[in-house]
């Protein structure tokens, strides 16, 4: 046992990739927040009024509200008023109308972080948005998607250029007032991502947004939207990333997605945000709200995230199922390591006919971390025939960690079935040396056996990124051979 | 904000009674310690489910009066010990006088004894998660003594029969404290039930202290009226290669709770918990269980199974707690429930909280209905659709029924069981 | 090519191995026989470098090199191969990503290119006909639900693709019926080359019709108490080891 915990300790020296700091001209608010702030942040970005209006009756009601203490993380008080809730790339007037315009130094970060901007380098056949700190800088293969019916776009550009939709949509599965840090971004939310499928339509390429948070005491608050309409079908993957910095930053994002009838929205997440030093100092709060509304009959939506960043995570995505067939999927793997602390899980609500719903959730962690899988499955009493799977399992590498499992089951129809599974294990000493035995290091031994007990999650990733999540891994459990 | 609703004052009002005076002072500190506890709301975690049918209403402050007696038809055959809204009945008590064997009432203990009760009452349990158990040590008016000296064994089950005695309101605090020394072996059946029908409350707290390698087997047995509501705690601790094993059987009620908490805190130390809930019409139960791994190369195995009719709510909450030394743990949990309504709520929490890596810890739960095709084949077979969903549902729990040690309260158990599903499927 | 000198092993403070010596030469084939709990596996999992065994005293040369200063994988590497008796499971680590991070891990170690995708699925598809395994048992997870004559033809599968210079065979026959056990003998037969030793460790000697040994040794409470040839694992099998002073059940393991 001891052998194994020495070669697993060893392995998660590696250094956070992306810890790199862009120097760029900025235009950065002072930290604070109060209803000038909201007024001034609505006026740059030249919001019409409804905009301003929703903002500012969020930020009343978010005044009355607590923090939650619920989750099994632990961490400082934040102090709301130090933190700056808007930081931009300098430009000189508009946004920029090509990428042409776009500044280079920015075109250079996107490099390095491995997102091409420029269209003839990109991925072939992903769509790319790109979020720096408060503001979106560049979407990738708008002309394409656009012949197809599809807006892709920041939400900020929605805002100005699809106000009916983000009317009726905005707020409409996450509402303003749904909880603490929700309540924050429905306030101060700076930019975002915005898809709008049109009937019947198939997304022809996969879309993505890489968000990433740069200038020191910033928050990001971005807000994404994603609505398929009746038949239509959408992939969307974002990644994120952020500068070393020892102070803690926060990221308070809301994600709402809306499926009509016999649509399908699969949204994948691979999260990296800066996670602290080895010593716990620094790195991203991520308090995100993430929820998906099943309106629709037969509509689905699925969730796959692999998180392996933030030096706390607090994070549910979930689904309402509403309409009748409609299905919920959650595959998440969540990876801690050194200090970091993730609470996160998601919520299946069976509110329509025949509704299922599966849920996978693989928890390792690593050094003195602490990850707890924390979800909730609900029948209402018109789940009849509902079903749900769950499976969630937690692996422990070194003695100095922890994994907790809290799933609430509510159900009230006897015709709507589950099953819950869950199980707490360690890479076994057996397997180590039988790897060992036949030449494999111990290090790519330790990342071959976790990435096979993440494989059932990795398998609903997009091609490109599982190959991705897996090397993610890889880096992330550095140094936790030992 | 509202401020929440706070226990009333009434219920700390400490009447005369005779206990020795270690315990009085124990009493009086935890009353002091209650005034002004805020009662649970559906904000309290561990009472999410449950806090809507909880009433303390100024009525149930009163203690109940013990006649120094008991009700009609308590005739049992075997060692047993009576007890009427919280105080003993020696006359309707029959039990041996074993060497290395001590039952005693806490009001005979004298000072050095209960000198020595006080300091262990309470220690077995949680006094956040079983918040309710302190009312009962501020309140409890008796108490029974159980004490094993090293290797004695008791030959045969004691039967505890605690009879809230509801012809007035108010409530019974019964209390049990069994000291178990290295290798002894003791079991040990506890029975609650009610006689009259005012509205009134059981409010009951057992403890088990085992030393090295000494053996307890609890059940226990809830079949409290329907305007009682009943409030019971049991603790267990144990030391190095003890064995804990529990079953608790419990039929719905206007509220019911019990919460189990077991801590392994010696090398080899093992438990089994097993649970049966039934509830039908709008009745209500609620099981807290938490095993906490506090020392290593421990195991715990916890089967509960609930069945729900009607318009009732059943309730699990399972807690596995492995610390941080507790390597080699074994935890293994399951839960199973039957919604045989719509009406009806299962709600259902496997908890893993696990601090040591090298453990094999594993939970389950199911929540579904009886299975049509099951059905269909009996019918088939000529058996009524009501007879066999009762069949059926009786199968779901009977493994557990059978696992019961003790013959005659498996069968009253049985009769029981058969008299629920005879009720819930007739109606149907 | 191995030489093993006066060593012992213990684990957990109990000693198994008592003074062990044994020479191995390339090609040539040894069993280890001997009762259960004599320390057959022992000295199999110590030579491989399991890290529950201490070794306390001795030594043991690979071509005059210490073996003992060698981590597992190093070993492993060196050309050492251990067919375990009980072959671990490690869900959702396909087969085929298994063996093929092995064989590029001791390719590399040698300073040869890693072969590609392609090539090694073509080898070890080749490879698992020769072991009578489906290729399907490839994108398995690696042993996973596997039966146990599967296991075990997955580790001669592995030895055949590792091509190691000293195979050590741990109780390969247990739990093999009779077409199963030729299947994984002609395996091992296959395996035999003038380069290549072959040591097997059991503790009858029916794996030894069809695998014939040069050298057969009787280890009994931690020692060798006796080595022949062939005939001697026949005169085991007629007439058991009492006649050798040893016990037919021992105390270590």
């Amino acid at each position: 046992m001891a052998n194994t915990d020495k070669q697993v300790n060893e392995l998660i020296k590696r250094e956070y990739e992306h810890g790199f700091v862009t120097e760029i001209e900025a235009d950065t608010f002072e930290p604070g927040l109060n209803e000038d702030v909201i007024r001034r942040l609505s006026a740059i970005k030249g919001e019409p009024e409804f905009m301003l209006e929703w903002r500012l009756k969020a930020y009343r009601r978010w005044l009355e509200m607590e923090e939650p203490e619920w989750a099994h993380v632990h961490y400082p008080k934040v102090d709301y008023q130090s933190i700056s809730y808007y930081s931009a790339p300098k430009r000189k007037e508009d946004m920029p109308q090509s990428l042409d315009e776009v500044d280079p130094e920015l075109l250079r970060t996107y490099e390095k972080l491995g997102i091409p901007l420029h269209e003839r380098a990109a991925l072939a056949g992903v769509a790319v948005d790109a979020v720096f700190d408060s503001v979106s800088v560049a979407t990738t293969f708008k002309e394409p998607l656009a012949k197809a019916g599809v807006i892709f776009c920041s939400i900020s550009e929605a805002v100005k250029e699809h106000p009916e939709l983000v009317k009726k949509y905005l707020g409409s599965v996450v509402p303003a007032g749904d909880n603490y840090f929700a309540g924050l971004n429905a306030a101060t939310f700076s930019d975002g991502t915005f898809v709008y499928v049109p009937k019947g339509v198939r997304c022809p390429m996969e879309l993505s947004t890489y968000f990433r948070i740069n200038a020191a005491n910033t928050g990001q608050f971005e807000r994404t939207l994603i609505i398929a309409e009746a038949g239509s079908y959408v992939s969307y993957l974002e990644g994120c990333t952020a500068p070393m910095r020892d102070e803690n930053q926060l990221h308070a994002a809301v994600v709402e997605l809306v499926a009509l009838d016999d649509a399908q929205i699969k949204y994948s997440t691979v999260q990296n945000w800066y996670p602290g030093d080895e010593n716990g100092k620094g790195g991203i709060y991520n308090f995100v709200t993430k929820r998906g509304a099943c309106i629709g009959k037969n509509s689905k939506i699925s969730w796959t995230q692999v998180e392996t960043g933030s030096a706390i995570t607090w994070k549910y995505p979930s689904c309402i199922l509403r309409g009748e067939n409609s299905v919920g999927e959650f595959y998440s793997v969540a990876l801690t390591n050194n200090y970091q602390q993730a609470d996160t899980g998601t919520k299946m609500i069976h509110l329509g006919k025949n509704t299922s719903s599966t849920i996978i959730s693989k928890g390792i962690s690593a050094g003195h971390s602490s990850n707890a899988y924390r979800g909730l499955v609900k029948f209402g009493p018109g789940a009849e025939g509902a079903r749900n799977f769950t499976q969630c399992d937690s692996l422990l590498i070194g003695d100095k960690s922890a994994a907790h499992t809290f799933p609430y089951i509510e159900s009230k129809n006897k015709g709507a079935m589950l099953e819950h599974e869950a199980t707490t294990s360690k890479v076994s000493d057996e397997q180590m040396f039988l790897c060992r035995q036949r030449g494999i290091d111990p290090e790519q031994a330790v990342s071959m056996i976790v990435n096979g007990f993440c494989k059932e999650v990795f398998k609903e990733l997009p091609m490109e990124f599982a190959v991705e999540a897996g090397k993610l891994l890889e880096v992330s459990l550095e140094g936790s051979v030992g | 904000m509202i401020a929440a609703p706070t226990l009333s004052s009434a219920f700390l009002d400490a009447p005369g009674q005779s206990l020795p005076s270690p315990l009085l002072k124990l009493r009086e500190q935890r009353g002091k310690a209650l005034v002004d506890m805020p009662l649970p709301t559906r904000k309290t975690e561990n009472w999410k489910y449950s806090s809507r049918y909880l009433k303390l209403d100024e009525a149930l402050a009163k203690t109940l009066p013990s006649a120094g007696k008991s009700g009609p038809g308590l005739a049992v055959a075997g060692y047993h010990v009576v007890f009427h809204n919280g105080v003993m009945v020696p006359e309707a008590s029959d039990y041996p006088d074993i060497a290395g064997i001590e039952i005693k009432r806490f009001v005979d203990l004298d000072d050095d004894e209960a000198r020595e009760l006080a300091e262990r009452l309470d220690n077995t349990l949680d006094s956040k998660a079983a918040q309710m158990a302190r009312l009962n040590t501020a309140r409890f008016e008796d108490g029974l003594l159980i004490r094993l000296q090293a290797d004695a064994v008791l030959d045969q089950p004691l039967y505890i029969i605690c009879e809230t005695d509801a012809s007035s309101a108010g409530t019974a605090y019964p209390r049990i404290y069994v000291d178990a020394g290295r290798h002894s072996q003791i079991t040990l059946v506890e029975e609650h039930i009610t006689s009259g029908s005012e509205p009134a409350m059981t409010n009951t707290v057992t403890e088990f202290a085992l030393s090295e390698g000494a053996h307890v087997t609890s059940v226990r047995l809830s079949l409290d009226g329907d305007t009682v509501q009943h409030i019971g705690a049991t603790g267990a601790r144990l030391h190095a290669n003890a064995r804990f094993e529990n079953h608790t059987v419990g039929f719905g009620g206007p509220l019911r709770r019990h919460d189990l908490q077991v801590r392994l805190e010696g090398p080899g130390a093992e438990c089994r918990l097993n649970g049966v809930v039934v509830t039908q019409g709008k009745q209500h139960y609620d099981n807290h269980t938490t095993i906490e791994h506090v020392a290593p190369h421990c195991n715990s195995e916890e089967t509960y199974r609930n069945i729900a009719a009607d318009e009732s709510h059943a309730i699990f909450n399972g807690r596995i707690h492995i610390h941080p030394d507790a390597q080699k743990s074994n935890a293994n949990m399951s839960n199973k429930n039957l919604l045989l309504s719509t009406g009806a709520e299962i709600d259902t929490k496997p908890e893993l909280e696990i601090y040591a890596d090298d453990v094999k810890c594993a939970h389950g739960a199911t929540v579904g209905q009886l299975n049509d095709e099951s059905i269909f084949y009996l019918v088939s077979r000529g058996i009524g659709r009501q007879e066999a969903r009762a069949l059926l549902s009786m199968a779901f729990i009977n493994e557990l029924v059978e696992q019961i040690p003790v013959d005659s309260v498996k069968d009253t158990v049985q009769a029981r069981l058969n008299r629920f599903f005879d009720q819930t499927f007739d109606e149907a | 090519m191995l030489s093993i000198k006066n060593l012992h092993a213990t684990v957990e403070g109990e000693e198994i191995l008592k003074g062990i010596n044994l020479e191995i030469k390339a090609g040539e084939v040894h069993a280890i026989m001997g009762p259960n709990g004599s320390g057959k596996s022992t000295l199999s999992q110590v030579l491989a470098g399991n890290e529950t065994f201490t070794v306390t005293e001795g030594e043991v040369l690979l071509d005059g090199e210490n073996l003992l200063d060698l981590a597992t994988e190093e070993r492993a590497r060196e050309g050492i191969f251990l067919a375990f008796q009980y072959p671990v499971e490690i869900p959702g680590v396909s087969n085929m990503q298994f063996l093929r991070t092995a064989v590029n891990a001791q390719r590399h170690h040698r300073g040869e290119p890693e072969m590609n995708a392609a090539e090694f699925m073509k080898l070890a598809r080749e490879t698992s006909k020769q072991v009578d395994l489906d290729p399907s048992f490839l994108k398995r997870g690696v042993n996973e639900g596997f039966s146990g004559g599967e296991k075990k033809r997955n580790e001669i599968l592995q030895a055949l693709l590792l091509q190691p210079r000293l195979a050590i065979l741990d109780e390969t026959d247990s739990g093999l019926d009779i077409d199963a056990l030729k299947v994984v003998a002609d395996g091992v037969n296959a395996l035999k080359s003038k380069d290549r030793a072959i040591l097997m460790v059991t503790h009858y000697q029916r794996l030894l019709n069809h695998i014939v040994p040069d050298f057969v040794h009787v280890l009994a409470g931690g020692q060798i108490v006796k080595s022949g040839g062939r005939e001697l694992a026949l005169e085991l099998e007629d007439r058991g080891y009492s006649w050798l002073g040893v016990n037919e059940e021992t105390t270590a393991s």
